[in-house]
């Protein structure tokens, strides 16, 4: 049973005439983490999206853990089995953490109370912020916010997790402590989808790293090769320009 | 000037005042669910859903309230040959004519909250209606909390249209004092001060509502 947790194919998604998605593929196996990379628009967020059945694309498929997006009859399900951070964290301003954590394990999974206050308990501790369990969110520092919104994800349980550019919405000094959570995640064998423009965080962790622009994947390659030998002449550049900035 | 009239008829308007106030709280009570229901309707992306809830916002919205008020007294016992209840065509008729207005303030309201938490809400495997129920509807009720109660007086004065046809609400039975004693100023007066009181504090909730948004 090694089949890719997640695996697009072929994938074309075209909002009118603005083509989004080209034919995009793209595997992540069990226990992968994997890093996109690429210029404003180029449609990461969108691929992402794709994967978890929240856009509908006219090309391809996507599969994850062997179910078809495409003729999912569950959606909502196939939804619980991945977990996703946003940019912005998402969560829901009129709830508690805990709120925000025990809404979809008790209304979605249909967990009694305790059992879903005891796992956003330990995901919360996981995440090192415990003691923040009964503030809303706009009490939260932003670096906060984000550790609560993966909790939130990981209280699902689920088989896989996306990230879409999770700590470009922080201010410098919160950034660490979203990708030490991050970090952790991965080396506890989590597999996961990551939009960043950290490269010292792919470097570090990712396995393979994608580069996309105006909807096509130009560059895939195991993370050494990606930055060592770049063959593109796009990723080259973009590398180049988000380099010097950091 | 003769005020002894409005002392001795006082316990009468008080009784106009609250047949007018009922009939604003029964109708605001059911208006407002099914304005959330035509809401969700008009911004759901099935086509024959959509286009019926905007067709019945925009029909009423162009109507006015007296003449949907007829449709339900006089044209609906004619049509389904039965008698109806002079008091459930009014508030058949109230319900359904402010639901078009309550349903607009509630779709600004969802469309407030936008679209990111709905993603994230139907991300974690909820369904569009719990997404709605935990997460929309909370936020977008709090923001449109000054707007509803606004609308609630609307519906307060609204209910005077039903003096045409003879319910007893607070306007028509001055009106019959009026007539019986003849005072009409004193009794228009006084009427025209109850009104305000009732509609000027009711502002004033709205707008520390809409402070506390801020
Ligand atoms: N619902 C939509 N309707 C029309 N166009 C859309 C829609 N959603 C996204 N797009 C367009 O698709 C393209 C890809 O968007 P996407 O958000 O996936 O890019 P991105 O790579 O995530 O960019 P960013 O780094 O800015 O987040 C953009 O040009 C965007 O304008
Ligand atoms: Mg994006």
């Amino acid at each position: 049973m090694n089949q890719p947790i997640i695996r697009v194919e072929n994938v074309g998604l075209r909002f009118d005439s603005f083509v989004a998605l080209d034919d995009v593929s793209l595997s992540v196996n069990a226990g992968q983490c994997i890093v996109i990379c690429g210029p404003s628009g180029s449609g990461k967020s969108t691929l992402l999206r794709c994967i978890n059945g929240l856009e509908r694309f006219q090309k391809g498929d996507v599969w994850v853990d062997g179910v078809s997006v495409r003729g999912c009859q569950d959606l909502p399900k196939l939804r619980r089995g991945v977990g996703m951070v946003f940019q912005h964290f998402e969560l829901y301003p009129h709830m508690t953490v805990l709120e925000n954590i025990t809404l979809a394990p008790i209304k979605a999974k249909g967990l009694s109370r305790k059992q879903a206050e005891d796992l956003a308990f330990h995901y919360l501790d996981r995440v090192g912020i415990v003691d923040q369990a009964q503030k809303h969110p706009g009490r939260l520092s932003g670096g906060q916010q984000q550790r609560a919104a993966i909790a939130r994800a990981l209280a699902l349980e689920p088989k896989a997790m996306l990230f879409d550019e999770p700590t470009s919405a922080l201010d410098p000094e919160m950034i660490a402590e979203v990708l030490y959570v991050m970090r952790d995640l991965a080396r506890g064998g989590m597999t996961m989808l990551v939009v960043t423009h950290e490269m010292g965080f792919a470097r570090e962790v990712a396995d393979e790293v994608v580069f996309m622009d105006r909807g096509r994947i130009v560059e895939h390659a195991p993370v050494d090769e990606f930055f060592s030998t770049p063959r593109a002449e796009r990723t080259r550049e973009f590398l180049n320009k988000i380099l010097l900035k950091l | 000037m003769d005020w002894q009239v409005i002392i001795a008829n006082f316990p009468l308007l008080m009784s106009g005042l609250v047949k007018s106030l009922q009939l604003t709280v029964v109708s605001a009570l059911f208006s407002f669910p099914l304005g959330c229901l035509i809401a969700i309707g008009r911004l759901s992306h099935r086509r024959w859903l959509s286009g019926a809830s905007t067709a019945f916002v925009n029909v009423l919205r162009s109507n006015p309230l007296i003449l949907i008020l007829f449709w339900f007294y006089f044209l609906v016992p004619l049509i389904t040959g039965r008698n109806v209840n002079d008091l459930t065509s009014i508030i058949v008729a109230f319900i359904v004519f402010f639901a078009a207005y309550f349903a607009e303030i509630v779709r600004s309201g969802i469309q407030s909250v936008g679209v990111r938490q709905i993603q994230a809400g139907l991300s974690s495997g909820l369904t569009y209606a719990q997404t709605m129920r935990h997460i929309v509807l909370p936020q977008a009720i709090r923001a449109m909390l000054p707007a509803l109660i606004t609308q609630c007086i609307v519906v307060f004065q609204g209910t005077t249209v039903v003096y045409v046809i003879g319910y007893s609400e607070l306007l028509h039975t001055a009106a019959s004092i009026a007539e019986r004693t003849v005072r009409p100023v004193e009794l228009y007066v006084t009427v025209a001060a109850i009104y305000f009181i009732v509609c000027y504090s009711a502002s004033r909730i709205a707008r520390h509502f809409e402070k506390g948004a801020a």
